[in-house]
């Protein structure tokens, strides 16, 4: 199944996607979508029930968290009252150990998104201020990457020897779907994605239309 | 375009606004914001600035006037934009609209927009709420 693990909702600061919209849009789009992740920035959202658009679509519909650290933004699934309280999601200068650390801890998972960026991204901060063990997996596939930045992120990936996975990070409607994960095993809930991508079975897709 | 025309994921025709430094400097001047971070490069880049940039309202200017191209006579209710990064002085960019919800009762669709930078980088994104006369 393929899931869009990097979206935004009107929830986010920067967002202007209703989740009702992106709903429609894929089925009348026919996208290739079994579902999506709703990543909203420095925050969990614990209030949104989306388990009513999940049965009027037959999509699968998530909740994550986008945090930001001094290494770059980080997509944390599998928020859990343990870790909302481990360090401040509304902080922009989380340091990176300690954030992959308390994910592990409580049961969920945590991994660098758009590490490609220019000056802001995983990688660039790794040449300035070297490398952190703790990282497994990155985003190697992003819906709002210039030319060049997912192909880094794709080669710095391999170099290291992380695991990628792939979002549109949609802040619109009209843009969930640029890139998302194949799972080989059904996700269904958030225990199951957090198992899904500890276990390693997914690869980054880009669904892209062909310019 | 007739409000009976329209369907949810329709994309409304993408333009390539011209941004080159005579438009902007008449667009400044119209609007009595002559600053010169917006018509003078060499001032932008000792501010930090990869150029004269373009000014936001500009740039909502821009949209605005693809969605009376794409629906002449509709009315624009909201414009609301998120500005994302740089968009360069006689650069290139591409502006682009989509549908997003089509509200049958009010007459009333919702727009994606986004400009999009030469480089590809996103400069404004956002949406709007278009009302169409019965």
């Amino acid at each position: 199944m393929i899931l869009d693990l990097h979206t935004h909702s009107v929830r986010s600061d920067d967002g202007r996607a209703k989740v009702d919209n992106y709903c429609q849009w894929i089925r009348k789009k026919e996208l290739p979508l079994d579902g999506m992740v709703l990543t909203e920035h420095r925050q969990w959202d614990d209030t949104s029930d989306y388990r009513d658009l999940e049965d009027r679509y037959g999509l699968v519909i998530l909740k994550a968290s986008e945090v930001e650290t001094d290494y770059g933004h980080v997509l944390v699934f599998g928020v859990n009252e343990d870790l909302v309280n481990s360090f401040d999601f509304a902080r922009i200068d989380n340091p990176l150990p300690e954030v992959l650390a308390a994910a592990e801890r409580c049961g969920a998972f945590a991994a660098p998104c758009h590490p490609g960026r220019r000056n802001v991204g995983l990688f660039a901060h790794y040449e300035r201020k070297g490398v952190v063990d703790a990282v497994h997996t990155v985003e190697v596939l992003n819906g709002g990457s210039i030319p060049g930045e997912d192909e880094l992120s794709v080669e710095k990936a391999a170099e290291h020897g992380y695991r990628g996975f792939g979002g549109s990070d949609s802040h619109i409607v009209s843009r969930i779907g640029f890139c998302a994960t194949e799972f080989d095993d059904t996700v269904t809930d958030i225990d199951g994605l957090v198992a899904a991508l500890y276990g390693g079975r997914f690869r980054a897709v880009s669904l892209r239309e062909p310019v | 375009m007739l409000f009976e025309d329209v369907e949810l994921g329709d994309e409304l025709p993408a333009e390539h606004p011209d941004i080159s430094m005579e438009r902007v400097v008449e667009f400044t001047k119209a609007a009595h914001m002559n600053f010169p971070r917006f018509t003078d490069h060499e001032f932008a880049r000792k501010e930090g600035l990869p150029g004269a940039l373009v000014p936001g309202i500009m740039s909502q200017a821009l949209l605005a006037t693809m969605i009376h191209r794409w629906a002449p006579g509709c009315r624009i209710l909201s414009l609301d934009t998120v500005f994302r990064g740089h968009v360069v002085v006689g650069t290139t960019p591409t502006i682009s609209g989509a549908v997003t919800d089509v509200d049958d009762d009010e007459r009333v669709v919702e727009v994606d927009l986004t400009l999009t930078a030469e480089d590809g980088r996103t400069g404004v994104m956002g949406t709007a709420k278009v009302a169409f006369s019965a």
